[in-house]
């Protein structure tokens, strides 16, 4: 009796086209996904090839949790049908049993959902054989690599979603439920993802994963590039635990499902129908009179029509399904994008509403679709309803039909923006960030995103109205958005071309929309001028009656050229001439304007020209004295001052080239050497002058240049190109702007592919280490060692300028504000001018004067830095050396970038990255500005107190001595629980980090601009060095180094110059890890099998712990091998304190010389779990099992 | 108040040319347009409606120039055209409210009056909550009449008003259209013949375009009185008795063809006189001239 029921269900099956048709979008989707970027679904980085394992499993069970709304489909109805076609009656009165009947039925089915399913693994097959693929980023083909993923995570995912929706629908015996019940699922599922994240133990986020995705990507989190390359899933681990739970609960829910199932046919409901009236006989129709009713006309009915149309459209649309579809699969697109968006936005941990909205700009491609589809849909909907020889003889005026559809789609629209912003919302909640700035939201999404789709809306209904024919416009529409892309790619990237061209830029509390705003509205009228003018075409030409033939339109359209539609015409023929006319004399008049083929031409063509100079021994700058005039309220500065140049080489220069700076609006008003010369060579494309000296520049002998920048900022320019750096409030540049000397390798084209494409050959990251040219040049560079410097810098009223060296004066002079800045001591070649209107924050830590200029109203975090700066200090002062000026102070800048930096005695912060965070729980979180605060501090030392070469394992003096003094600063001021917790953290951002190395990972002392090693890994090693060797011995050593290099001229130290200090305090027996720390990539894989205690009396208690330990080296792909372990490795014991925490009762380091190892450990309080390394000094990939709770033997 | 057609031209862009010169003139009362399917009504009448480009002539109405000033046509027109269709998730009540709306009827309560007047009047109350979707093809008919009463036109235009109606609503049609006929210009295409018998005081038969006959029914029918006669055949003598007779009609009567014949006096004596018929009028006009076309 089953097997019958199954075959019918099967052949039954067979013959519905939905299953088809569900595979087909299936097989659609994932084949797009891998061909082409339309869809974008998982997807390789780096090195990974783009058919690894992994990669294909990720999309495999990606794709498999959209599979569930399928499941829902094909599940829900193997039962319900009989109910939907009254066969149900027929059907329970024969004999069949209840088992066989709904096993018959579950089991057909699911066979055919898992046929349908395997369209996922099928089309990433064909994907991978696809002629367009690009074979040198793909594996050779691997069958295992597509159906694995399939059995292990699809065919469960099936199992448990199908028994879930067939036994709903068996029970609830409603089809909405069908309907709604899978999308419901996925959504609760995307929003349990916040929880599952936000769960301390990632072993139970993923076992609970009912989609296994979380188990799939613990067990996967830190595999390297050679691994992701390599491995096929396994099944294994929590990913087998988590299939057997899952599993288990569908049959369990199958279960369920037999014991509850009725046979009857009918239900009682709860719910009694009404009872329909018959008024039938009451109503004759021959006696009713019509009544009168008074017929208007005129401006405020035509308003009034308007306005019903509106939202009678309005409504109609909402009521279709297909835009209802479109819009839940676009909610829906975007909370699976908030699960990542961690990954997404990079370092940002936080959903502000920045990039919250930048998640909301997904659906942007929801929008374009749902505007060209309904205004199609609406422009035809009476004709398609054949509807329109009525709704056309009505007397109302030409243009109300349009418009009314117009403005009830833009109804839709503003009713769309506003439940993204619940959205976004909700996306913030779900990370329980709340500081919801609904301002930002509206005043984005309601003029960006409302402008564009007015646009498109209006554009594609002019489209509709012209071509005459729904689904041509459509092919039109779509044709036009081809053409614009295409466009940009032809090299007409000119916002005057691009349709719909000009962004709001990035928002900034400090600077608000700043400048971008005048380009935004310029263009917005531009584009909107060009609208209003094809609409106005299009009422002229709008279909109304029975002609559709062109002249007969035109000859009715003529009619209805009225005084005020040709005035709307001719007015927006002459708003868009003369827009346009002023976009292209702002952009390309007053400013120059190149595209990015010119651009990288020109890079191209730099360092082709110049490239041989690179090395040409130059004089450096010794003096800087500058006047530096910033006029905000332009975007403008003028900088007028001479540098003093030295020759320090051992043979006399008779050359100086200079390099202007190639900033837009920058130009060099003159520049004059205190001595005879004349220009030999002029490369007037790159900014690069060859002066001869009549007399050569003797060693030892300088010389004075004196010069004069305008930086002048005339009109505007598109928006991304436009300048970020000097703005109206939070001017914040460097000396970048100024004169260079020699060629800067820093104009060449850097991306590896671009190289390629141009043919230029590819190129290192750094100079090698014992480069002596590198070992020459600081890392500012190689025009100076140290500098003496004297700024005075001017601002408007209003704002406070700065710049490093002490404030010597101070005055007024008209609407402006003057500052003279010095330095009394030499300092690097880096310095930096800021404007802006601040508020400041004093305060003093000793005699160091500590300063803080912050935007009024970004209090939050200001006791956080105070204290930070004075720590920091603190410690730095007392075990490295003294602090090498008399101030400290941090500014706010806004968060056109998100960084903090260190000049001499100045701090410039992003108003991004720590005055608005918030740290929500200061016992568990932490505090990430007072940290980032250390971290610049640690600067003054690191990087301006001893400069390190321009060599490869720079970063290693700079950022990691950095990263290890801020780490101290934190372990004396907050406990060992939240280091222990930021050491996780950089454990985690390390691993992840160099699974999507691009090029190659490098050992530290070896890292070239690598921030997952220089700063993540860094943080690890260092710690455990001070761990290991003592933190006294380890700032023993960074003292020592401090010392020999200390305010030093080149040459410079390298990272081996301070693992020289470091292998003097490390004893002996400890000598090994610094090969392991820094000459390597070394990790380890340590683990507890088995933990019991004994207890021997009520304080004695012996703990029997069996731990393994392994150790590996990785190359600079991520291939391990083993290496013999010969380790001291902690162990430790956990109790309770008196507060009832953990807290480690014991904790020793043990030698380990091999796998398995055995100990026993007498505590004197009961302890509750132990292990190795518990505190995870080591670099384990596997941290969490390396400990383990104890067992009463 | 009078419609006035003068000279009406109209040539597609297929070539057809579906009004050929046509003059009219239409006086207040039931006006009936007779013709074979493709013969110009819907075009004329699509014309008159504001709905479609004349290539030459005019059309007044009353002051109104009616290719000139659709606007002010459409304010006292009332339309239904010969095949339309509707929202179909929408009611009847809200579909007749939003085109009261259109209409320029502000007052909501007098909108609401009429809509259910309305409803009652075309038998649609009990069904004003339905989805028109899923009308039947004779409520549908009637939503179209109820929508062109709508704001008591002063023209009504009805193309092919009756098809589709059962006999029963047919009558209660045909009665509502003569009582409002009374003071308002009504247009009733149709190729039912009875249509215009039992309804009109004044008619135009169109074919090809082009006016073949205009006045009044009663009239139409004295013009041929006496002259209709009638003959059962075999069927093979049928070629025969074409290339003899005038014939303006032939029909199947149980399997045999019935001819009629229009000619004065007797044919011969196997025909007999029958009483004229506007039906008669309609095919002298319809086949009777086409023949005398062929013939010169």
């Amino acid at each position: 009796m089953f097997k019958d029921i199954f075959l019918f269900e099967l052949k039954y099956r067979r013959a519905r086209a939905a299953n088809y048709i569900y595979f087909g979008i299936m097989f659609l989707l994932c084949i797009l996904a891998v061909t082409t970027d339309v869809v974008q679904i998982g997807g390789a980085v780096g090195q990974v090839k783009e058919n690894a394992p992994i990669v294909i499993g990720q999309m495999v069970v990606i794709m498999g949790v959209f599979m569930s709304l399928i499941s829902s489909a094909i599940m829900g109805v193997a039962v319900l049908r009989d109910f939907e076609h009254n066969t149900e009656a027929i059907l329970f009165s024969t004999p069949i049993k209840k088992f066989s009947y709904l096993m018959g039925r579950f089991w057909g089915s699911f066979v055919v959902l898992l046929l349908v399913a395997s369209s996922i693994p099928i089309a990433f097959m064909i994907g991978d054989i696809w002629p367009t693929r690009e074979a040198d980023r793909l594996l050779p083909f691997n069958l295992i690599t597509y159906w694995t993923p399939f059995f292990i995570f699809i065919v469960p995912n099936m199992f448990f979603t199908g028994a879930i929706f067939f036994a709903s629908g068996a029970l609830s015996r409603k089809s909405i439920v069908i309907y709604t019940q899978g999308i419901l699922l996925l959504v609760l599922y995307l929003a349990s993802q916040s929880m599952l994240r936000d769960l301390e133990q990632k072993e139970i986020a993923a076992m609970l994963d009912p989609f296994g995705v979380r188990a799939f990507s613990f067990y996967t989190q830190y595999w390297t590039p050679g691994e992701r390359n390599t491995l096929q899933i396994p099944l294994d681990g929590y990913i087998i635990y988590n299939r057997l739970i899952w599993m288990g609960v569908g049959v369990l829910v199958l279960i369920a499902t037999h014991f509850f199932f009725s046979f009857n046919v009918v239900r009682n409901s709860i719910f009694k129908s009404k009872a329909v009236k018959d008024e039938r006989l009451l109503i004759k129709p021959e006696e009713t009179k019509i009544p009168g009713a008074q017929q208007h006309s005129g401006l405020s009915t035509s308003f009034g029509q308007l306005l019903k149309l509106t939202r009678f459209y309005f409504k109609m649309v909402f009521k279709e399904v297909p835009f209802l579809a479109i819009v839940i699969a676009g909610m829906l697109l975007m909370f699976l994008n908030a699960m990542n968006m961690n990954e997404l936005y990079g370092t940002s941990s936080y959903p502000t509403t920045y990039s919250v909205l930048g998640l909301l700009s997904g659906f942007n491609l929801f929008f374009v679709i749902i505007a060209v589809l309904y205004s199609g849909e609406l422009v035809w909907k009476e004709r398609a309803v054949n509807l329109n020889l009525i709704i056309d003889a009505m007397p109302m005026p030409d243009f109300i039909n349009l418009i009314s559809k117009f403005l009830g789609l833009l109804l839709v629209y503003l009713v769309l923006l506003f439940g993204l912003i619940v959205c976004g919302v909700v996306i913030q909640a779900m990370y329980g960030y709340y500081k919801f700035e609904i301002g930002v939201y509206f005043s984005s999404l309601y003029s960006e995103t409302l402008a564009f789709l007015v646009l498109y809306t209006l554009l594609s209904m002019f489209i509709q109205v012209m071509v005459n024919n729904k689904f041509l416009g459509f092919a039109v529409a779509i044709a036009f958005f081809i053409l614009v892309g295409f466009l940009g790619q032809m090299g007409l990237e000119h916002p005057l071309f691009q349709f719909g061209s000009g962004s709001l830029g990035t928002y900034s509390d400090m600077n608000v929309y700043g400048h971008f705003v005048t380009p935004f509205t310029w263009l917005q009228i531009y584009w909107a001028a060009f609208v209003v003018f094809i609409f106005a075409i299009a009422v002229i030409f709008s279909v109304r009656g029975s002609e559709s033939v062109m002249n007969m339109r035109w000859k009715a359209g003529k009619l209805r050229l009225s005084r005020q539609l040709i005035l709307l015409i001719a007015g927006s023929v002459l708003l868009f001439g003369s827009t346009g006319f002023y976009i292209f004399y702002n952009t390309n008049v007053l400013n120059d304007y190149t595209n990015s083929e010119q651009r990288k031409d020109l890079q191209v063509d730099f360092e082709k020209t110049l490239k041989k100079y690179e090395f040409l021994p130059q004089p450096k700058i010794t003096a800087v004295d500058l006047k530096v005039d910033i006029y905000p309220s332009k975007r403008d500065f003028v900088a007028e001052g001479y540098f003093i140049l030295k020759n320090k080489t051992e043979n006399p220069i008779s050359e100086i080239h200079i390099q202007e700076d190639m900033t837009p609006g920058n130009t060099t008003e003159y520049l004059k050497f205190d001595r005879k010369n004349g220009v030999k060579e002029k490369f007037d494309k790159f900014k690069y002058t060859i002066y001869s000296l009549e007399q050569p520049l003797q060693p030892g002998d300088s010389l004075r240049m004196d010069f004069k920048t305008n930086f002048t900022t005339q009109g505007f320019v598109e928006t991304g190109r436009s300048n970020t750096q000097v703005i109206y409030n939070g001017t914040f540049f460097n000396n970048q702007y100024f004169p260079s000397l020699g060629y800067n390798n820093g104009g060449e084209m850097s991306d590896d592919n671009d190289r390629k494409e141009k043919k230029l050959p590819e190129r290192e990251r750094m100079m090698e280490r014992d480069d002596p040219r590198g070992q020459n040049m600081s890392l500012f560079g190689d025009d100076s060692d140290h500098i003496d410097f004297n700024i005075q810098v001017s601002t408007d009223k209003g704002q406070i300028a700065i710049a490093p060296g002490y404030l010597v004066k101070q005055w007024e002079e008209g609407d402006r504000v003057y500052y003279n800045y010095t330095m009394d001591a030499p300092m690097c070649n880096f310095y930096s001018m800021i404007s802006a209107n601040y508020a400041v924050k004093k305060d003093k830590y000793h005699d160091i004067n500590l300063e803080i200029y912050f935007h009024p109203g970004h209090e939050y975090n200001l006791d956080h830095m105070m204290e930070g700066m004075k720590d920091a200090l603190s410690y730095y002062e007392e075990n490295f050396s003294p602090y090498q000026y008399k101030q400290v102070r941090i500014m706010e800048f806004p968060r056109y970038a998100s960084f903090a930096q260190s000049f001499a005695n100045t701090i410039p912060f992003s108003e991004g990255i720590g005055f608005i965070a918030k740290i929500d729980d200061p016992d568990k979180d932490i505090d990430f500005t007072y940290y980032v605060t250390a971290h610049e501090v640690a600067h003054q030392w690191w990087g301006h107190q001893v400069m390190e070469a321009g060599v490869k394992g720079n970063a290693m003096l700079s950022e990691s001595m950095s990263q290890y003094s801020a780490l101290m600063v934190i372990k004396h001021k907050f406990t060992p629980e939240i280091v222990e917790r930021y050491l996780k953290y950089e454990l985690d951002r390390y691993l992840s980090g160099r699974a999507g190395e691009r090029k190659k990972e490098q050992p530290l002392e070896f890292v070239e601009g690598q921030g997952y090693i220089h700063y993540q890994k860094a943080s690890l090693i260092f710690f455990a060095l001070q761990d290991y060797i003592g933190e006294d011995s380890v700032n023993a050593a960074f003292r020592r180094f401090n010392k020999e290099w200390r305010f030093k001229d080149a040459p410079y130290p390298t990272s081996a110059d301070l693992l020289k200090e470091i292998r003097k305090v490390t004893p002996d027996s400890m000598q090994y890890i610094i090969h392991d720390m820094f000459e390597t990539i070394t990790l380890f894989e340590n683990k507890t099998d088995s933990a019991t205690y004994h207890e021997i009396s009520e304080n004695e208690f012996e703990v029997s712990l069996n731990v393994s330990a392994e150790k590996v080296r990785a190359d600079s792909t991520g291939i391990e091998t083993n290496i013999p372990i010969n380790d001291w490795i902690d162990i430790g014991v956990y109790g309770k304190n008196v507060a009832g925490k953990d807290s480690l009762i014991y904790l020793k380091k043990h030698k380990i010389t091999k796998k398995e190892n055995a100990f026993k450990i007498m505590v004197t309080s009961k302890p509750r779990k132990a292990g190795i390394d518990p505190l995870h000094k080591l670099i384990d990939r596997h941290s969490s099992d390396n400990t383990k709770g104890l067992v009463k033997k | 108040m009078q419609l006035i057609i003068q000279n009406l031209n109209k040539t597609y862009s297929n070539g057809v040319q579906a009004l050929k010169d046509v003059t009219l003139t239409i006086n207040q009362g039931m006006f009936g347009l007779l013709g074979p399917n493709g013969a110009g009504k819907s075009s004329l009448m699509r014309t008159i409606a504001t709905l479609q480009e004349a290539d030459s002539g005019s059309i007044q109405i009353g002051d109104l120039d009616v290719l000139v000033q659709k606007e002010e046509v459409r304010k006292i027109l009332g339309y239904l055209p010969q095949e339309f269709g509707v929202y179909p998730k929408i009611d009847a009540v809200t579909l007749l409210d939003h085109l009261a709306v259109l209409k320029g009827i502000r007052n909501k309560s007098e909108r609401k009056g009429l809509v259910e007047a309305l409803l009652h009047k075309t038998n649609l109350w009990q069904a004003r909550n339905k989805n028109l979707g899923g009308y039947s093809g004779g409520m549908k008919q009637r939503f179209g009449i109820a929508q062109a009463l709508i704001a008591n036109p002063k023209l009504i235009i009805v193309d092919e008003p009756t098809a589709g109606l059962d006999p029963a609503e047919r009558n209660r049609f045909l009665n509502l259209l003569s009582e409002i006929g009374e003071n308002t210009i009504v247009i009733l295409s149709t190729h039912i013949v009875e249509d215009v018998k039992e309804l009109c005081t004044d008619m135009a038969i169109i074919n090809k375009g082009e006016v073949l006959y205009k006045g009044s029914p009663i009239d139409a029918i004295a013009a041929v009185e006496g002259k209709v006669w009638k003959k059962r055949i075999a069927k093979t003598e049928l070629e025969e008795y074409r290339k003899s007779f005038n014939i303006i009609s032939e029909r199947l009567i149980a399997g045999r063809p019935e001819i009629t014949v229009l000619q004065e006096g007797q044919p011969d004596n196997t025909f007999e006189q029958t009483q004229a018929d506007l039906e008669d009028v309609y095919f002298t006009h319809i086949f009777g001239n086409s023949k005398k076309e062929e013939v010169a």
